[in-house]
């Protein structure tokens, strides 16, 4: 990795000092921190790291963040195709504002998305009020947390497909309508397969990021253990209070599976780019 | 089975029109090509077939049902992009089996139609591939046997060899013709390419700006083409005016006879169209019967293999005019294109140009714009009803609707005052909007030779809400005919000319109805007292008289002395009982002050028609 | 040209298997099959931050026991801890809570402002709600190298402090009294006194944390000289040999006392007794017990000499010395903290 391609000459040319910079600057930027994970793991014996994540709350936080993720980007997947579907395919009044709204999520502190979901949905909130009576209060249950990680990642689904819907000519669904397929059987047979990729890669980065959402998520879950309380609540929660083993043995768990879908992530846009 | 396009339209919602009024049918079994430039409208019709895209106005027909509204899923058709748009993951086969498969045919059934299929468009053994593994003329023929897969009934071709190498095409066009012939299906093809219509098209329509012009075999439409468009469009030539005498177009020495097919009057133009090969350039003097041009001069030779192609400048010829190919700035003389057979020997520097054949093109039909209210009292209808008949014209009626809810029975009460008008072939149109806004609108969209519209009431009462008439003298750019009271068989004819622009437009637009409506034309000059000499007056008055009588029009002139040239006008109305009055309407350049203009005086004022021609347009 | 299906389905395998095996095991305890579906009656308990320890460690599996014991089965505790004043704006905010305990009084009176509770409701409860106390005290790097002895020492220069954050810690407000009252009660003859060494502590604050335990955590860490907290904080981690500091206790310091909140509109009328029995078990004899052996001091002084490691303060005081939360809240916290000292930290 030491070599890089100049474009002007034609050739590869050695380039050990940027790469050393690079190195330099993300050592103590990423790298270490992201080590620093692991040892502290470790560091009281592959024991006490099983042990510290056998406890019930771990168990349970690691499960119910899995779930919630798992839920996230299934149901974001749905949503964020059809939004992209419709965004890219019909021409509408107020296209543009819609457009640029789907995506202000990304832009919005995760906490201000907390807040304002508790001052919707929450029991004094503008539809919690009425809701509470009847028995509903989505705020402070598994569906509050689902709600806000709905809202902050519905994005990055978006985000993938879009660009693909739109680099997709319309005559490749009405060559599929004058074949005589309908609506639904275009979509499934011919832009749901062109779709695969950038499903894959939205509903990942939904997945990950669903795993990592602490902003949103403290706000509304009320940080109940054993009811709604994430990974990341967990972690936060044990490292507060100054059991950092059980702390550190989670967050490498969530570290790991976060290698994980990376690496699926970056093998996959490599196979698509050749 | 045959398709049938019955009067089609298609309009977007900003009033742009891709597709004008067009009816062709495609007979069973035919390879029809559209040929027209980008923009023409004939992918249009291609996607209107398919049923991509559904017409605003019109019928179209497969084997006389109405599939005008039939989604495209229910037609039966098998279309070709451009593009090809081949589903990219899936492979060859399975591209070319999806419209079996939507269709529920078993799997043994499929891959022997998918073999068969490849077999017979030469991609056997390829099944498995996938889009990027394959050339273009590959993706083509992918596209062509997806396309064919379910035995449809009718089979589009949008530009099938555009994103294709030169080289190739030419293969593959034969390929798809005889792929074509072998199957039998009702073939429509696009193209912009006129040698690819020639070669595939049994018939062939062309089009431009949405109009289907003109329609015929390769062979009629490039030696006889009607229209100049057509001319130029469809191979090279030149295209030289001259003047229509006693049955035959005079063009210098010579005079062409014009076939009796092609409508004319005497001192009309005529268009007479010569193609490169039609020449002949002789070292002497041909004798009679031979009809020669004269003795010109060669400008330019260029050898391209199997010919040799020449420009020659031909010696002065009084009244004609060159209008294709333009002739370069500077020169004078027509310059004729000419091809001779390369191995011929070269042609003398100064040869003689003979003619071997030529072609003498149709006048252009005029066409009415017909503006009517949907009720009350029709004087432009039955105006339009005397033009139509006298004229030989095309009417198309418009009504324009406040509102989408007014626009069906605004439709309707046109199409039924159309009938009492004895104008059943009339097109009608309805608009939304603006009246004189909407009619501007559509005058400007497709090209009319006049607009006939209700003049509204005498003396209207200046500020108040302005009648139609004074909103459209200003905005409109085609001659208007504004129709005062119960309209009059047209047989006097009052022309107010200005000094400094004899025998323009409205000279000649009075002369031309004058002499179409077998009328008489006084053409009047009002004098005001220490303005215009008498003198030049009069020899204006002359010319005017003189570009009259070239028309054969009975004419005499007039001179009044008035304050105002309005009340020079009304006065020599009083005095006579004229039908019509023409009038020019000067380009507003800037906004005028309401009704302050000659023009606009007289259409308040005038008791009869009144026919406003815009500056510049006769 | 981009292709995605050309390649086998079989390398899409592992890494679908593997997605499979992970949904499974996150949905396990939810599956019909699973032993776990079963779910027991349920309390929900909110605790400001120190109590975490004493609550899921003992006081939760010694009711489960008892509840067992009684021959009622299981019960399921689901908790949350965090600063005090966070957990009062969770309740406020609507969480589900049925038993908050709190670090203040004051945090109970908003509770009931805010028509959550009956105001004063918690008064009916024994010790009028008081579950248990513990003084505030001063923790000090080891071998105490700056030689702090008491709240004054905390004033010199170079000292730097971490202090929880009056707005959401409990803890905070009473450590504000703690270096109020010290000041006041070491010279009662000067009015200005208290306000006087609060401002002097409060010129050596580098750090504020959210609520106590984390202002330990950040104090653990290796940030700043001294950190003013519970007592019982600092002798149960040396109880357990986690403690790597010293503990100060100055000659005069307050009593925390930290109320408990049941809050009955989250209660079903089933689980009312499950929860009465609850309340009536934390001032047992063996809860409170419990809690000295946490490093919690009751309001029964005879189980205090349980724990050898409480310290001996000269001139301890309580909340009623300044007159209850309610004067206490706006003549030192709101009045003479927020807008006298933070104002003039503000300025500095």
């Amino acid at each position: 990795m030491s070599t890089v391609f100049d474009p002007d000459e034609g050739r590869l040319r050695r380039a050990k000092a940027p790469v050393s910079i690079v190195i330099l600057f993300l050592l103590p930027l990423i790298f270490m921190p992201l080590a620093a994970v692991f040892v502290f793991a470790f560091r009281g014996g592959p024991k006490a790291f099983v042990h510290a994540l056998a406890a019930r709350e771990a168990q349970f936080a690691l499960r119910f963040s899995l779930l919630i993720a798992f839920a996230t980007a299934a149901i974001n997947a749905v949503l964020g195709t059809y939004t992209a579907y419709v965004l890219s395919r019909y021409r509408f009044r107020g296209q543009r504002p819609l457009g640029i709204l789907v995506n202000l999520p990304v832009a919005i502190p995760t906490v201000v998305v907390g807040t304002s979901l508790l001052l919707l949905w929450g029991p004094i909130g503008l539809l919690g009020r009425w809701l509470e009576p009847l028995g509903i209060q989505p705020m402070f249950a598994p569906a509050g947390v689902l709600l806000a990680h709905l809202f902050v990642t519905f994005p990055y689904m978006l985000g993938a497909v879009k660009p693909v819907l739109d680099e997709l000519e319309g005559t490749y669904e009405e060559a599929a309508y004058t074949i005589g397929a309908n609506r639904w059987q275009t979509f499934r047979h011919v832009i749901l397969p062109t779709l695969r990729g950038g499903l894959l890669s939205g509903a990942l980065l939904t997945f990950a990021h669903s795993l990592g959402e602490f902003g949103a998520t403290v706000l509304v879950s009320g940080n109940l253990r054993l009811r709604t309380q994430t990974a990341p609540l967990y972690i936060f929660a044990q490292f507060e209070a100054g059991d950092i083993a059980a702390a550190n043995a989670v967050a490498t768990v969530l570290a790991v599976l976060s290698f994980l879908i990376f690496f699926v992530l970056m093998r996959y846009t490599v196979r698509q780019r050749d | 089975m045959s398709i049938t396009l019955d009067n089609v339209s298609k309009r977007y919602g900003n009033g742009q029109v891709v597709v004008d009024r067009v009816s062709l049918e495609v007979r069973t079994g035919e390879l029809f090509v559209l040929l027209g430039a980008s923009g023409s409208g004939k992918s249009t019709i291609l996607r209107m077939l398919a049923g991509l895209v559904t017409p605003s106005e019109g019928t179209i027909r497969f084997a006389g049902k109405d599939v005008t509204q039939l989604a495209p899923q229910k037609r039966d058709v098998g279309l070709v992009f451009q593009n090809y748009s081949i589903f990219r993951h899936m492979t060859v086969g399975e591209n070319i089996e999806f419209g079996l498969k939507i269709r529920g045919v078993a799997a043994a059934e499929r891959e022997h139609r998918r073999e068969e299929l490849l077999d017979l468009v030469g991609l056997g053994g390829l099944s498995a591939r996938y889009e990027s593994q394959l050339s273009g003329g590959q993706r083509q023929r992918v596209a062509l046997a997806r396309a064919l897969a379910y035995k449809p009934t009718v089979l589009l071709l949008d530009e099938p060899f555009g994103a294709l190498d030169v080289k190739i095409r030419s293969q593959l066009r034969q390929n798809l013709k005889e792929i074509q012939k072998t199957l039998g299906v009702t073939t429509v093809l696009v193209t912009h390419d006129q040698e690819e219509g020639f070669d595939l098209g049994q018939r062939i329509g062309i089009m431009d700006r949405g109009r289907l012009l003109e329609l015929g075999t390769p062979e009629e439409l490039y030696a006889h083409p009607r229209s100049l468009f057509v001319a130029t469009f469809l191979g090279a030539g030149t295209v030289l005016v001259g003047r229509c005498r006693d049955h035959h177009v005079a063009l210098g020495p010579l005079r062409l006879p014009i076939p009796p097919e092609v409508a004319h009057d005497e001192g009309d133009r005529a268009r007479v169209l010569i193609r490169p090969e039609q020449v002949r350039l002789a070292e002497s003097e041909p004798p009679p019967p031979a009809v020669v041009l004269g003795r010109g001069e060669i400008v330019e030779q260029n050898f391209s293999g199997a010919i040799r192609r020449t420009r020659v400048r031909l010696p002065p010829l009084p009244g004609v005019r060159q209008v294709v190919p333009p002739l370069p700035y500077g020169e004078e003389n027509p310059l004729l294109d000419v091809v001779v057979p390369a191995l011929d020997p070269p042609a003398p520097s100064r040869p003689w140009v003979v003619l071997e054949a030529w072609h003498i093109l149709r006048q252009p039909t005029p066409r009415l714009l017909v503006c009517d209210e949907g009720s009350g009292i029709a004087p432009a209808l039955e105006l339009g009803k005397t033009l139509v008949d006298a004229l030989d014209a095309i009417p198309t009626v418009l009504g324009v609707a406040e509102d989408s809810r007014g626009q069906d029975s605004l439709r309707a009460a046109l199409t039924a005052r159309a009938a009492d008008a004895q104008l059943p072939e009339a097109v009608v149109r309805v608009r939304r909007g603006n009246t004189a806004e909407q009619i501007t609108l559509e005058e400007r969209e497709a090209p009319y030779d006049f607009v006939i519209a209700g003049a509204g009431d005498l003396h209207p009462r200046p500020g108040r809400h302005r009648n139609l008439a004074d909103e459209l003298v200003p905005r409109i750019r085609t001659a208007l005919l504004l129709v005062r009271g119960r309209p009059r068989a047209i047989q006097r004819i009052l022309v107010c000319t200005a000094v400094g622009e004899p025998g323009k437009g409205d000279v000649r637009a009075g002369g031309w109805l004058a002499r179409r409506l077998n009328a008489t034309v006084t053409l009047l000059h009002v004098a005001m007292p220490a303005r215009t000499a008498v003198s030049l007056a009069r020899s204006h008055l002359e010319r005017g008289i003189a570009t009259l009588r070239e028309l054969e029009v009975v004419s005499r002139a007039s001179i009044r002395e008035a304050a105002t040239p309005l009340e020079g006008i009304l006065a020599e109305l009083r005095s006579e009982p004229y039908d019509l009055v023409v009038i020019g309407s000067p380009l507003q350049f800037t906004r005028a002050p309401r009704g302050s203009t000659v023009t606009q005086q007289v259409v308040q004022q005038a008791g009869c028609s009144i026919l406003v021609v815009p500056a510049g347009t006769w | 040209m981009t292709e995605t299906t050309g390649l086998p389905r079989r390398r899409g395998l592992a890494p679908s298997l593997f997605l499979a095996a992970l949904l499974l095991y996150a949905a396990w305890p939810w599956l019909p099959f699973s032993r776990a579906a079963t779910t027991p009656p349920t309390i929900v308990f909110y605790g400001f931050s120190i109590v975490a320890d004493v609550m899921n460690d003992a006081l939760f599996p010694a009711f489960q026991r008892i509840w067992a014991a009684e021959g009622h089965g299981d019960v399921e505790f689901i908790s949350s801890f965090a600063g005090s004043g966070t957990v009062t704006n969770q309740v406020l905010m609507g969480v589900p809570a049925q038993v908050v305990l709190l670090s203040l009084e004051s945090d109970a009176d908003r509770i009931a402002k805010a028509g959550v509770v009956a105001p004063g409701s918690w008064k009916k409860l024994p010790e009028a709600g008081v579950v248990n106390l513990t003084p505030f005290v001063i923790l000090v790097r080891s071998g105490n190298p700056l030689g702090i002895r008491d709240f004054e020492d905390l004033t010199r220069p170079g000292v730097r402090i971490v202090h929880p954050d009056p707005l959401t810690s409990g803890g905070a407000n009473w450590a504000l009294l703690a270096e109020y009252g010290a000041g006041a009660r070491a010279h009662p003859e000067s009015p200005g006194a208290g306000e006087a060494l609060l401002a002097g502590v409060w010129k050596r604050v580098v750090a504020q944390a959210s609520s106590a335990r984390a202002a330990r955590t950040q104090f653990e860490n290796g940030f700043g000289d001294a950190l003013i907290t519970y007592e019982q904080d600092a002798i149960y981690d040396r109880a357990r040999g986690k403690l790597h500091a010293d503990v100060v206790w100055p000659r005069r310091t307050i009593l925390s006392e930290h109320t408990l909140v049941v809050v009955d509109r989250h209660i079903r009328p089933s689980e009312r007794p499950m929860i009465a029995r609850f309340v009536r078990f934390l001032w047992s004899e063996e809860a409170q017990r419990t809690f000295v052996k946490y490093g919690f001091r009751s309001a029964h002084e005879e189980w205090n000499s349980d724990n050898p490691n409480f310290g001996r303060i000269e001139d301890p005081f309580r909340i009623a010395d300044f007159g209850g939360w309610e004067r206490a809240r706006p003549e030192i916290v709101e009045k003479i903290w927020k807008e006298r000292v933070l104002h003039l930290e503000a300025k500095r």
